[in-house]
């Protein structure tokens, strides 16, 4: 019955509160810290060295350091929340969980706070580390911006992580999926290199995802960049989360259809 | 009359049955293992444009190294947290096979799964770059690769007597994958590495191997000092050692978690 159906925020909070518990019970503590302190750390400091390999100097190397702090939020917001629907699915509870008449938008975007959390540290540590190991200059007065571009990047990747769950739906597994766009960002997102070196069809592929974005962002406020240059940057990276999120729910819709329809949805 | 097979044979063989039988069912699981070293060996690629064919020879080299160990380590650290996610850790302990031969199996189906992963990355990478790859000791090569993949073998056996000790091996395999792409040199040579990881990087069977492939793929190429043959009996040394520390671990794990009773904790 419609009056039955649990409130929005009741669900999104329930979702965002069990989720520990549920479909992110994967992420257990030392997977968490090997998630933000140290992966982060590793990939860093792998393209630093084979920036250094490839002799372009110091500059070359603080690029690569900045581009790889904000892509090991891929981490926590595509491949954890990409999992979700496999830990549904492994432990039989999509089925029940899909038969509830809770709203699909709280419901999916509550299991996203906690990864929402967890890439913001992710990035924040990943930052650190580039300033401390590595001293990437940070402009006066660049926190503020730095923070929001911090915060913008982190909501628009789990809105892509979300979208890729929603695909998981119908497929046997996530992994495949959570794995390659766990790292396609490192080549079509400016993350080692400018866009610019690649083919033409390959940086529009890189401009539709929220990590070129969220990349391009910190870059500009980490440098002090003035409001005029960041204001577009911010705008492109809202719209890729907006479009993410509503691409998300489609999909979900869709897929959740076609799941129960070929039976796929108890397929692991 | 035929004498029985010895147990141990048997328990690698009945291993070696399930892990192929397992792979042929799923045979996907190749793929994200080798997702990473494509991605990192493409990236690498435009970092290195315009430096010539011996960069290109070290991303390639890398991307597959990379892969090789994905294999080893996931395939090792899965196979054993899966055993104790599904509860079957204390059981097959207990039986009168010992454990070792079961890993056995397992990590000698890892090499395989290994060498294949290795070379669908060449291939990938290869196909990338459009042009042969600039080598001159194509056999020497190849042998050379499986040396490697040998030296990681042995490092994928003492890293599943861990894993069989721990709870953690999922932490386990996400901080030594990345930190074996650093410590090896699988990218870049060592000599980049900052010195006080000269030792960890040398106790790595890996990183004597690469040497060695890098020798002999990269003309003029300048390693670690001690040139290609030290490079081979550097491989063989750590390789043999880790083997025979592994063994021992295996013992002492496999009794004092028999004892504990821990072999069920997830």
């Amino acid at each position: 019955m419609e009056r039955n159906r649990p409130g929005f925020l009741r669900t999104l909070w329930g979702n965002a509160l069990f989720s520990p518990k549920t479909t992110l019970g994967f992420m257990r503590v030392d997977f968490v810290v090997g998630e933000v302190f140290i992966l982060s750390l590793t990939q860093m400091v792998f393209f630093a060295f084979v920036a250094t390999l490839a002799g372009g100097g110091p500059a070359s190397v603080t690029y690569v350091v900045v581009g790889n702090a904000v892509s090991s939020v891929t981490y926590s917001s595509i491949f954890s929340v990409c999992q979700t629907t496999d830990s549904e699915k492994q432990q039989g509870t999509l089925e029940p969980l899909l038969a509830s008449p809770a709203g699909r938008l709280p419901l999916y975007l509550g299991r996203g706070l906690i990864p929402i959390l967890l890439s913001l540290a992710t990035v924040a540590v990943g930052l650190g580390y580039a300033v401390g190991l590595y001293h990437v200059p940070v402009a006066g007065g660049a926190l503020g911006p730095l923070a929001f571009s911090v915060v913008l990047t982190a909501f628009a990747m789990v809105g892509f992580g979300l979208f890729l769950g929603a695909i998981a739906l119908f497929l046997r597994t996530s992994i495949i999926l959570g794995n390659i766009f766990l790292f396609l960002g490192l080549v079509v997102s400016g993350v080692n290199f400018p866009l610019s070196y690649l083919p033409l069809p390959v940086q529009w592929v890189g401009y539709a995802f929220p990590l070129t974005w969220g990349v391009a962002s910190v870059r500009a406020t980490l440098a002090g960049a003035p409001l005029s240059q960041v204001l577009p940057l911010w705008g492109y990276l809202g719209l890729s989360g907006v479009a993410s999120y509503a691409l998300a729910m489609v999909c979900l819709g869709l897929f959740e259809r076609l799941a129960y329809r070929t039976g796929s949805l108890v397929k692991f | 009359m035929t004498s029985p097979p010895h147990p141990g044979l048997r328990g690698i063989r009945a291993s070696l049955r399930l892990s192929l039988l397992s792979f042929v069912a799923d045979p996907q699981w190749l793929i994200p293992s080798s997702i990473a070293p494509v991605i990192f060996a493409l990236a690498s690629f435009e970092m290195f444009r315009g430096s010539g064919p011996t960069l290109v020879l070290y991303a390639v080299l890398g991307a597959s190294t990379m892969s090789m160990w994905g294999q080893t380590l996931y395939g090792s650290g899965w196979a054993t947290g899966q055993d104790r996610f599904l509860g079957t850790l204390e059981p097959t302990l207990v039986a009168p096979t010992p454990y070792i031969y079961v890993v056995a199996g397992r990590v000698i189906w890892n090499v395989v799964t290994g060498l294949v992963g290795g070379v669908l990355v060449l291939g990938v990478v290869l196909w990338a770059y459009g042009q042969p790859l600039p080598l001159t000791n194509g056999l020497v090569f190849l042998a050379l690769f499986l040396v490697l993949m040998g030296s990681l073998a042995a490092v994928g056996l003492l890293f599943t007597a861990l894993f069989v000790y721990t709870r953690f091996s999922g932490f386990i395999q996400n901080v030594g994958e990345f930190s074996f792409y650093i410590i090896s040199g699988a990218m870049f040579p060592v000599i980049l590495l900052p010195f006080w990881v000269s030792p960890f990087s040398l106790a790595f069977p890996a990183t004597w191997a690469v040497d060695a492939l890098r020798y002999v793929g990269i003309p003029g190429y300048q390693g670690l000092p001690f040139g290609l043959m030290g490079d081979l009996l550097g491989t063989l040394g750590t390789s043999l050692a880790y083997l025979a520390v592994a063994l021992g671990v295996f013992r002492w794990v496999e009794h004092h978690l028999l004892e504990a009773g821990t072999a069920s904790d997830y």
